[in-house]
């Protein structure tokens, strides 16, 4: 299954430095279990940062030689029409780029892909030209789906760990370097808007259904309270000690 | 008869280990070469061996007196019977009660050898061959003996003497049989090795302690097949004796880690030769993990199918102990580095845990993924300048990851204090310290290892000090052992050995700390791989408190657990190396323990139950400025009302 990683422009949160983002060295790792020597693809001037991707199980790497300012998706898909690969896995944004977390679509809508988001974990589907992918839900829920390939995939940050990183097949890896040709456009950030950061309260999980009911008691015994804790806790499936007399 | 004959035997059993050395020569010059200074080493032999190598047999006094008979009668009268069989002096009966001493020096120390054998043996011994060895070793060299001893007298008994002639005869070529694959085979190839010895510098009374650096536009990085060591490497694991002592020592086998340097020496040794692997006949890796068993010059050593599971590798602490303590001077720590070397940097097979650390250092210079700029943030409050690029000071703290730590914290803002009240000199390199990369290095990890030493050492390169002063011996022994390879040469000194020259110079009132008793954790990577095993205890005494030894200490002191990134690794099992070590601490019954280690005071401080108290050198010293600083019946109150 001939396969690529679209490799983002991210910096490392504490030093600033280019660095290869841990979601989609995660990608590569999942790359790894249906494609014995996947590819990845990354569109910028700076490899310092994107090489290790090759550290990270990637055999081969293709550059687009292309301006920060430039709107990469043109080119990226130009090159993935050209080459015609059976999977793309992205993560879910940039990390420390523009990060509008969009890119994934856009391309998916010019090229007439599927797109499936958060994959945990994939495998090669029982007919040919299918893949099954584990999708993480919320409150860790797994849904498999099988899908039709070619296709675009995003990964979760549930999906296994990244292999560790390795010297060695990082300075033999290729570096495809592919210059873009034509006037690409630059990066529309004009109708983008810039906010300060600001932190929003955390959303309460509703917690599901009966426990929402009744649970308010004003001034109970030591002993009821303890009583109605534990029943809550049992209730729940927090606590599961059986009978109280047990212990 | 004898006259005749005897001499010619020992030249048969000399042809017969030649041919059976020649088949591991063979095997040797496989190996990648390596810089050997010929005839330096040969030249130095005699001195390596009655020197060095007799400096660590002794200290198993049972076997040096087992020794020195066994090998030196053995020598002797072969080496006495050539001379006669040039000389001609084979006709002179003095000459055969010369021959005849030296036989009977052998078999006694063959007996003592049988003594450490039966009734039961030693448990750090190996069983199969080596059980049987001491027998042939004492009928030959009975049989010789009596030979001899009809030569001295005349021939009284022919038919006697013809039956000793064919016993020694027979017993000489299967001892000499042995020089491939058997016991023998230690005596040649560990004279081999001393003469082309990786490490010549340690031969002495010198030290070499700092790992090598590893060409990073190699073609494989590390090691990954017998193939790939240094053929003088391959020497050494032939010279292993198998006496265990290396094991007996290795906190990794105590704690019951699938860890013992003596068996992966053997199977290094076994690897090599390819085809079907020998039986091995000493202790199994504890909690031993299967591995395939596969072996030849070519084949993976470390992998489930090889003969190293990389539970293994990860378990050991870098401690040096095995090192200290072999007789052959073999240089496990290297050997295992290796090995990493090749999982970390070719493979990426390192355990999980221990990669978090090693990505942190990719990304941010620092194992635990803190900001540089914060390293300094303990110190709020406290005298402590940072210099700028220019700048000039007298001592340059190094405070490495201690300063991260809160435990470690604790150590650095006692020493900041105490050279405060010193009136030192001192600055910090703030956010241009970077990690020193003790860690990313013993974890193999060498390219992170290198970039990192090259930026401190331009750091470094860009202020004016006279020393480098740093309360962590990891630090330490990097910087001033490790970096000169990088070109930074530089005077360090560790917090002990500074403290114990402020004591000495009486520049502080010290108030004696007395009536506390008290035990010094020495930490490998100060005591073993730096040889300062007395400026701290100097220190101690200094403070006036009560020093109890443990029963390891100095150089020959157990690993706390903490080093080489063992912790990181966390290969587990049966029990935990610092609960080892608190133990044995505990044993002396010192309420304290000091600790000069920011490794050593976090792990024994993990150790939970009843125990001594931990403390670093620098806080006790503290207490004793402060105690000076107090009036003294305060002071005698404060002494009074201290838990310890
Ligand atoms: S260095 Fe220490 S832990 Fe490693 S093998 Fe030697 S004794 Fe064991
Ligand atoms: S490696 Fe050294 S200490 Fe260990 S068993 Fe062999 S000879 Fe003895």
């Amino acid at each position: 299954m001939k396969t690529t990683v679209l490799l983002s422009h991210a910096r490392h949160p504490v030093s600033d430095r280019p660095q290869l983002s841990r979601l989609e060295a995660q990608a590569i790792a999942l790359a790894a279990e249906v494609d014995e020597a996947p590819s990845g693809l990354h569109a910028g001037r700076n490899e310092t940062g994107v090489v290790a991707a090759l550290g990270h199980g990637l055999t081969a790497l293709d550059r687009l030689d292309l301006a920060d300012t430039t709107d990469p998706l043109s080119a990226l898909a130009a090159f993935l029409t050209r080459q015609r690969f059976d999977l793309i896995l992205a993560g879910r944004r940039g990390e420390g780029g523009h990060e509008t977390g969009l890119l994934p679509y856009r391309l998916a809508a010019i090229l007439g892909l599927p797109i499936l988001a958060d994959a945990v974990a994939i495998t090669p589907g029982a007919a040919v030209e299918t893949l099954v992918v584990d999708q993480a839900m919320a409150k860790g829920a797994r849904r498999r789906v099988t899908i039709r390939l070619p296709a675009i995939v995003t990964v979760h940050p549930l999906a296994p760990p990244p292999r560790p990183f390795a010297y060695g097949p990082m300075r033999r890896g290729t570096i495809r370097r592919h210059p873009v040709d034509g006037s690409a456009n630059a990066a529309d950030l004009d109708t983008a808007e810039e906010r300060p950061h600001r932190l929003r309260p955390k959303l309460m999980r509703q917690s599901a259904g009966q426990a929402a009911g009744a649970n308010l008691y004003v001034d109970p015994t030591p002993e009821e309270a303890a009583r109605l804790i534990l029943a809550y806790l049992e209730a729940n499936g927090i606590r599961r000690y059986g009978p109280l007399n047990d212990r | 008869m004898t006259a005749t004959f005897l001499p010619w035997i020992v030249v048969l059993m000399i042809a017969v280990a030649g041919v059976q050395i020649g088949r591991r020569l063979r095997l040797w010059r496989r190996g990648q070469p390596a810089p050997v200074d010929w005839l330096g080493g040969l030249r130095a032999l005699p001195k390596r061996y009655l020197v060095d190598v007799h400096h660590v047999v002794e200290r198993d006094r049972a076997a040096a007196k087992m020794h020195v008979p066994l090998a030196g009668g053995l020598v002797a009268a072969c080496g006495f019977l050539l001379i006669g069989l040039v000389t001609g002096l084979t006709a002179w009966r003095f000459f055969w009660a010369l021959v005849t001493l030296a036989f009977l020096a052998m078999t006694a120390g063959a007996l003592l050898e049988i003594r450490r054998r039966y009734p039961r043996r030693l448990a750090r011994l190996s069983g199969g061959s080596w059980q049987t060895f001491p027998f042939a070793l004492i009928a030959f060299a009975i049989a010789s003996g009596l030979s001899a001893l009809f030569a001295t007298f005349g021939n009284a008994l022919p038919a006697l003497e013809l039956l000793t002639l064919i016993l020694a005869a027979v017993g000489g070529v299967a001892l000499a049989a042995t020089a491939a694959e058997g016991p023998m085979r230690h005596a040649l190839a560990g004279a081999t090795h001393l003469v082309v010895h990786p490490r010549p510098q340690r031969f002495g009374g010198g030290r070499s302690t700092e790992l090598k650096p590893l060409d990073l536009d190699a073609e494989k990085l590390g090691t990954e097949t017998p193939a790939d060591f240094a053929w003088n490497r391959l020497v050494a694991f032939d010279a292993c004796v198998q006496c265990g002592r290396c094991e007996a020592a290795c906190p990794a086998f105590a704690a019951g880690q699938p860890l013992s340097p003596k068996h992966l020496i053997a199977d290094l040794a076994a690897a090599s030769a390819g085809g079907e692997r020998p039986p091995y006949h000493g202790n199994p890796y504890p909690n031993a993990r299967p591995v395939g068993g596969r072996i030849g010059l070519h084949a993976p050593i470390v992998s489930a199918e090889g003969v190293i599971h990389p539970d293994t590798l990860w378990s050991c602490t870098t401690c040096r102990a095995c090192v200290e303590e072999c007789p052959m001077m073999i240089e496990h720590v290297d050997t295992i580095i290796d090995l990493r070397r090749f999982q970390t940097q070719e493979r990426g097979a390192i355990p999980l845990k221990a990669e978090e650390p090693l990505a942190n250092f990719r990304g941010c210079d620092e194992p635990n993924g803190r900001v540089l700029a914060e390293r300094t943030d303990f110190a709020a409050g406290l005298k402590l300048p940072v210099i700028a690029a220019g700048g000039q000071t007298d001592v340059l703290l190094w405070l490495g990851q201690a300063a991260f730590d809160l435990r470690g914290q604790r150590t650095l803002t006692a020493l900041i204090r105490i050279l405060t009240a010193a009136k030192v000199d001192i600055a910090v390199l703030g956010a241009d310290e970077r990690d020193c990369g003790d860690l990313a290095r013993r974890l193999g990890d060498e390219a992170t290892f290198q970039r990192l030493a090259s930026a401190n050492v331009a750091a470094l390169a860009s202020v004016r000090f006279r020393r480098i002063l740093t309360a962590d011996p990891h630090a330490l022994h990097v910087l001033r052992n490790e970096y000169p390879a990088f070109g930074g040469t530089y005077e360090v000194v560790h917090h002990t050995a500074f403290l114990a020259e402020l004591a000495a110079a009486g520049r502080i009132p010290l108030s004696p700390l007395a009536g506390r008793s008290i035990t010094y954790h020495d930490p490998c990577y100060l005591g073993r791989y730096n040889g300062e095993v007395e400026a701290p205890r100097r220190l101690l005494d200094a403070l006036g408190l009560e020093r109890h030894e443990m029963a390891r200490s100095g150089k020959r002191a157990m690993c706390c657990g903490g080093g080489g990134g063992a912790p990181v690794a966390d290969i587990p099992g049966d029990t935990r190396i610092p609960d080892l070590r608190m133990a044995q601490a505990a044993e002396t019954g010192a309420k304290t323990v000091a600790v000069a280690c920011p490794q050593c005071a976090a792990m024994l401080e993990g150790v939970t139950g009843e125990r001594p108290v931990v403390k670093d050198v620098a806080e006790l010293f503290l207490e004793a400025i402060e105690a000076a600083a107090m009036r003294p019946a305060e002071a005698v109150r404060a002494l009074e009302v201290e838990p310890a």
